[in-house]
């Protein structure tokens, strides 16, 4: 076919690749790109073997298959650090490719300086708006700031449910004090805070969030906390994950063990996050999953989106699988609902169904062979005329 | 479709464009960013598929290149899917890189790379084992369908 003029490549602005006379600007162009979505580096992380991936990307290829794409060894997201090295890298390469890109034209000829000129302008250009799009946007939205997290998660109470929670440690850790079974203590895999005798089913459901006041991700109330954090040491309990609190702020969502989650449990990681708590078990399977990806994947960056930013992009991908499942099914659907397209479909399964009604009537057969084989006469199999 | 899936596509598309296909492969058509469908023929003397044209249809999903794409063989007036253990009549191909060895990674041409390297090496035009029973109670959409894959000579 003519590719020269492709009619979905004309929404496309990417920028221009470097001459052939520049093997090793090439290369390096390509070495600041995904091999999973083929953009530059989002939130660029690694993993065992090696291979680095934008965060969401290889989170996503995870939930699939626990392998490296790029060379199929063993992959486990609990493998997944975040590349900051190779975050700076690219995003310095993205700012100076437009510069560079100029720089490695071939020098070009008194004659034909102007249009040269001018189609150079043009594509790096481009190339500043596409390639440099999400570094804009990037800054727009606070880069390196954890504020917007840190603040909603002030906002919605979490802060003060769980200063109360600290107080009451407080008053308990007076003394050293026998738990009881009643009690509650930090989950040792994902440190929230639970009644010791609900750790055991906690954990086996893979951690999910507790529902009530007590924060899914064991955020610690910081400030009020200090006191009781010392009192356990010295009363031997030790601290456990307490000193990890400050990154637990920021804490990665622990995927919940979606076969044994209840709707309830999904809803409440949902809700945790004010994210819509409608649909049946597979939507909310769905959003919780795509949710982790955002969130999490946004921890790897340091160019934050704020969390509404998050939720829109939620939204939009939710809106656009929808889009697509009601296509393929509106199709079927036309195709039933027209008399042509009714009969294209019966002549098309014209022979399964021939094949289906001689299979019935042969095995009806056999049956009423055997049983008046066994004497009786009675005939109980279906009519099939 | 997602934005992601149609960024990738429009990628592929746009190397295609640029670097042109392998020999032997052509991009037949692109009308959408759902549904691609590639020429294949085998090149070289030795091959028991001379002179034959295959048609390689791929649906692609919003969730590409994450979910591996929905490839078949054509089976049609104009194309008939090619005589190979591997490959039933009604288009099916039982390949480890449709199912469990996909990869993100990979693309179009990779795949397309693949089956024509699978019928390079192949020496006996036959249909799979229980092609009829197998085309019978196909359903549509090969993707449904658990593979085993156990033969890694052809």
């Amino acid at each position: 076919m003519d590719m020269s003029n492709h009619p979905l490549l004309s929404s496309m602005d990417e920028p221009p690749p470097f001459p052939p006379s520049h093997p090793h600007l090439r290369r390096l162009d390509r070495s600041v790109v995904c091999q999973i979505c083929k953009e530059p580096f989002q939130a660029p992380v690694s993993i065992g073997c090696g291979h680095s991936f934008c965060s969401s990307c290889i989170r996503s290829s995870l939930d699939v298959m626990k392998k490296c794409p790029s060379c199929n060894e063993p992959a486990l997201e609990g493998q997944i650090r975040r590349n900051r090295a190779l975050e700076e890298i690219t995003d310095s390469w993205e700012e100076s490719r437009p510069i560079i890109y100029e720089l490695a034209q071939p020098p070009p000829t008194k004659k034909r300086r102007a249009s040269i000129q001018e189609s150079n302008s043009k594509p790096s250009s481009s190339s500043g708006t596409k390639r440099l799009k999400p570094n804009s946007s990037r800054e727009g939205s606070g880069s390196r700031s954890q504020s917007p997290i840190k603040s909603r998660r002030s906002d919605d109470g979490d802060h003060n449910s769980l200063n109360g929670n600290g107080e009451m440690e407080d008053e308990e850790d007076d003394e050293v004090q026998e738990l009881t079974e009643n009690d509650e203590a930090p989950c040792p895999i994902c440190q929230a805070t639970l009644p010791i005798s609900s750790i055991p089913l906690h954990i086996e459901k893979g951690c999910p969030p507790p529902k009530t006041k007590t924060n899914g991700n064991g955020v610690g109330g910081r400030k009020g906390n200090q006191k009781a954090d010392w009192k356990k040491v010295f009363s031997g309990q030790g601290l456990g994950g307490k000193s990890k609190d400050k990154e637990v702020e920021m804490k990665r969502i622990t995927k919940p063990n979606y076969s044994l989650a209840t709707p309830a449990d999904l809803r409440s990681i949902l809700s945790e996050y004010s994210l819509p708590t409608t649909g049946d078990k597979p939507t909310l399977i769905a959003r919780v999953q795509e949710w982790i990806i955002l969130f999490n994947s946004n921890l790897d960056t340091s160019h934050r989106s704020s969390l509404s930013a998050l939720r829109a992009k939620l939204s939009d991908s939710e809106n656009s699988k929808k889009r697509d499942k009601e296509k393929g099914k509106d199709e079927m659907v036309n195709q039933l609902g027209s008399k042509d397209g009714l009969q294209k479909y019966a002549k098309e399964k014209k022979g399964e169904f021939e094949r289906l009604r001689k299979e019935i009537i042969e095995r009806d057969r056999k049956r009423r062979e055997q049983e008046e084989g066994k004497g009786r006469g009675r005939d109980n199999a279906i009519e099939v005329e | 479709m997602s934005g992601l899936s149609t960024k990738r596509l429009m990628k592929e598309l746009a190397d295609i464009q640029s670097k042109g296909t392998p020999e032997g492969i052509i991009l037949l058509s692109a009308d959408s960013m759902e549904e691609w469908v590639f020429l294949i023929s085998v090149l070289g003397e030795e091959t028991i598929y001379k002179g034959e044209t295959f048609a390689l249809r791929m649906k692609f999903g919003n969730r590409y290149p994450i979910d591996v794409p929905e490839v078949t063989f054509l089976a049609n007036e104009q194309y008939q899917p090619p005589l190979h253990p591997h490959v039933y009549s009604n288009g099916h191909i039982c390949a480890s890189i449709l199912g469990n060895e996909w990869s993100p990674v990979l693309n179009a041409v990779a795949i397309c790379i693949t089956m024509q390297s699978m019928l390079a090496s192949n020496k006996k035009k036959e249909r799979p084992e229980g092609n009829d029973r197998y085309v019978r109670t196909a359903p549509s959409n090969p993707k449904l369908t658990r593979w085993h894959y156990d033969d890694d000579t052809v």
